[in-house]
């Protein structure tokens, strides 16, 4: 039996609002792949482009960052540090053969449980595509 | 004297290929020759020049997992690195292999580092001649000589459509067994002319001058990366530490060097050394000072390497005049 | 344009203005050139200035930054004393910037006099420096063209596949000797990520993958500061075209945030400010 290649996430997400917003799939029972295994931050400015690279060395074929909606940062002004550094990264890293579409940035809100879920599923499709990071 | 066709070196090569690891010089990455194992005898490129980077790292490797600790069944097990086969470096030139008999000298001393015996003792080296000189060579200054065989176990010089075959030691006889030599009338070329640099009694000229301000203004450009230490080929320094992966621990050693800023720095902060001089004039009393002291030689072969590399110019061959005027001063 | 130089420098040593003058003196190969602290006026004919001189002097300055200190700069150092006054690592008063009109230096290849220009000055963005005391050489008369980067552009039309390929052969030939951290003037951390125990973001192991961390993340940490000197890729013993992964950064803060490194002590890095509505990079 040939099982399709199931692709490693990780996703980072902002305590306040993407957190509570995959908390909240999960209450209401609204299911996506489970591929994606999630790092809690306090807001999505906290992740250093050197933990994606980490993530990336460590085996992850994906990376995904969550955090709050422009404008409605937890701590006023993070997410739109974040908007800028990973604009930077994702250009970056497919310059060096780590295709852009590996690393996604969503926003997403502590009601927005279906739109978690929708973005997961869309997300962990797309880096499936791509295939395994390390060939 | 024995003689090797091109035709029947490559033949041997190709032999020794098939139950050991041979390594050669081969043209990598960025156009720089590196000593790199090989499966085909055409990947071979002896030129005129160096390689980039010494043999050295074949005996003491730039970084390698010692040893390794895996815990099964509440019992761990310690798996010390091992050699797999018997090895041969073809193409040493003779200030590599000089260095490497220098760092012998540590290694081999009690308490003896089994890795690099076993390496040492399963490899042999099968040099080349210079024939031309390198700008910044200066081996002769230095204990060795674009012909000395002193080090290696078979010496090769080239002559016209081949080489002259030196059988140095009885693991290069060993070695040569399947070989087809051919005996002949040969001339040899004539060794070219090195540059000479003054290091008779650099040792004590050291020793008179340890204090002089002169360390802190050579190294007022010393930009303290671990270029100098890592293309020598007799500099040894190295770091431990223990990396823990998914189901073993790994005891790495790498190389370092004596001229980062951390390298002296202990736990609590203190730094024995930690003037840009102190670390100029460490490097360069190890090499001429405290070795020669120990062990009575200088540890250095004269192979340029540093002073090719040296982003800022650090050039040894400077020092040791600047060293030697400074101590008739 | 050796000689205002001396003379500049001897005036300055002997007025008492500066106690230091750092510039470039020939080396020992009697072709390229290397740094040179002139501390006695006695010395200030050892100073040239060619397009061998293509150190970055002014990551010595930090050390010194106390101290009166004379500097013989280029435009790409002159910017790069630009982006470390906006980060407070120097003191302008304690600084005599000794400014040198550039057409351009040639790669250093110790013993060689056949070497080519470097890449990077072809596209170059001043001929003269951006801040200094005193110059040297005639101001050209026409201005030079804005950025280009087409050769980070003929990079990108490689497939994700090839460029991969291309990289991972680089990491392979590091060998980790931090001469490229430590010739940039932008490399100043007391103690480097590369360095942190716990975690270990990069260790000392010599290997491909750490290889990788180790460059990507130092080019990163200099997006927004990095000013295309090339002293990198000049120091690096194993000649990995580290300009490409530079130049790129700058291109893409041109592109998105409109920041051309050092030209100013005053404007604000991307990283420290943001707007609040835009999209860098577009989307996807």
């Amino acid at each position: 039996m040939v099982t399709a290649y199931q692709p490693r996430i990780i996703g980072f997400l902002c305590n306040w609002c993407s957190y509570a917003g995959a908390d909240l799939a999960g209450t209401s029972r609204i299911s996506y792949p489970g591929n994606i295994r999630i790092i809690r931050v306090p807001c999505s400015a906290r992740v250093d482009p050197l933990f994606i690279v980490k993530a990336f060395q460590y085996g992850a074929d994906g990376v995904l960052v969550a955090g709050c909606h422009p404008g409605d940062c937890h701590y006023s002004e993070g997410n739109y540090h974040t908007r800028r550094r990973l604009a930077l990264l994702r250009s970056f890293l497919d310059f060096t053969g780590i295709e852009r579409e590996r690393v996604r940035l969503e926003w997403v809100s502590a009601s927005e449980g279906r739109r978690w879920s929708q973005v997961v599923t869309d997300f962990t499709a797309q880096v499936a595509a791509l295939g395994p990071r390390v060939k | 004297m024995l003689f090797f066709s091109e035709k029947s070196l490559t033949a041997w090569l190709n032999h020794l290929m098939l139950d050991r690891t041979v390594l050669a010089p081969v043209r990598g990455t960025n156009d720089l020759v590196y000593f790199q194992s090989i499966a085909s005898s055409e990947a071979v490129s002896v030129g005129s020049q160096n390689a980039a980077l010494s043999p050295k790292d074949w005996f003491f490797p730039r970084s390698e997992a010692i040893m390794s600790f895996v815990t099964k069944d509440g019992k761990t097990q310690v798996i010390p690195a091992t050699m797999e086969k018997d090895a041969v470096i073809f193409g040493v030139r003779p200030c590599d292999a000089r260095a490497i008999s220098l760092i012998d000298r540590p290694f081999r001393a009690e308490p003896v580092d089994a890795l690099y015996q076993e390496r040492r003792n399963r490899t042999t080296l099968v040099g080349i001649a210079c024939v031309t000189v390198c700008q910044e060579c200066f081996c002769t200054s230095m204990g060795s000589g674009p012909f000395d065989a002193k080090a290696l176990d078979i010496m090769l010089t080239p002559v016209d459509s081949g080489f002259a075959v030196e059988v140095v030691t009885d693991k290069g006889k060993r070695l040569l067994e399947k070989a087809i030599v051919q005996d002949r009338e040969l001339t040899l070329p004539k060794p070219p002319e090195v540059k000479t640099v003054p290091s008779a009694g650099v040792t004590e000229a050291m020793r008179r001058i340890f204090n002089n301000v002169y360390w802190d203004r050579v190294a007022d450009r010393c930009i303290h990366c671990n270029i100098c230490s890592f293309v020598c080929p007799c500099c040894y320094c190295f770091d431990v530490r223990d990396y823990k992966g998914k189901d073993k621990i790994e005891r790495v050693r790498s190389w370092e060097s004596c001229e980062s800023a951390l390298f002296t720095r202990a736990a609590g902060g203190h730094n024995p050394r930690p003037s840009k001089g102190a670390r100029m004039r460490q490097r360069f009393a190890h090499k001429l000072l405290y070795f020669p002291d120990i062990f009575g030689e200088l540890k250095c072969t004269g192979c340029g390497r540093c002073v090719k590399n040296c982003p800022v110019n650090i050039d040894i061959r400077e020092i040791i005049h600047d060293v030697q005027k400074l101590a008739r001063e | 344009m050796s000689q205002p130089i001396r003379d500049k420098a001897r005036e300055l040593l002997q007025t008492g203005k500066v106690n230091c003058v750092i510039g470039y003196e020939r080396a020992t190969d009697g072709i390229t050139a290397r740094p040179l602290f002139v501390y006695d006026v006695r010395d200030v004919d050892r100073l040239i200035f060619d397009r061998t001189c293509v150190h970055n002097l002014s990551r010595y300055l930090r050390d010194r930054r106390d101290k009166m200190t004379a500097i013989v700069a280029k435009p790409c150092d002159a910017r790069a004393i630009n982006m470390l006054l906006n980060e407070q690592q120097l003191d302008r008063q304690k600084l005599f910037i000794i400014g040198v009109v550039c057409q351009g230096v040639n790669e250093r290849c110790w013993g060689q006099t056949d070497t080519r220009q470097q890449v990077r000055c072809q596209w170059c963005r001043q001929h003269v420096p951006p801040v200094y005391d005193f110059l040297v050489g005639e101001k050209p008369a026409d201005e030079p063209p804005p950025a280009g980067f087409p050769d980070i552009e003929e990079f990108e039309k490689k497939s994700p596949a090839e460029r991969r390929a291309f990289w991972e052969e680089q990491y392979r030939a590091c060998i980790r000797c931090n001469a490229c951290r430590h010739s940039c003037p932008g490399c100043y951390c007391q103690e480097c990520f590369a360095e942190n125990l716990d975690p270990a973001w990069v260790g000392i192991r010599i290997a491909p993958a750490e290889s990788q961390i180790w460059n990507l993340v130092r080019a990163f940490h200099l997006s927004g500061r990095c000013v295309d000197c090339g002293a990198c890729e000049q120091a690096c013993p194993v000649n990995i075209p580290l300009m490409l992964l530079n130049r790129k950064l700058q291109k893409d803060g041109i592109k998105f945030f409109g920041f051309e490194p050092g030209l100013s002590a005053e404007a604000v890095p991307p990283f420290a400010t943001f707007k609040k509505d835009e999209s860098p990079g577009g989307e996807g």
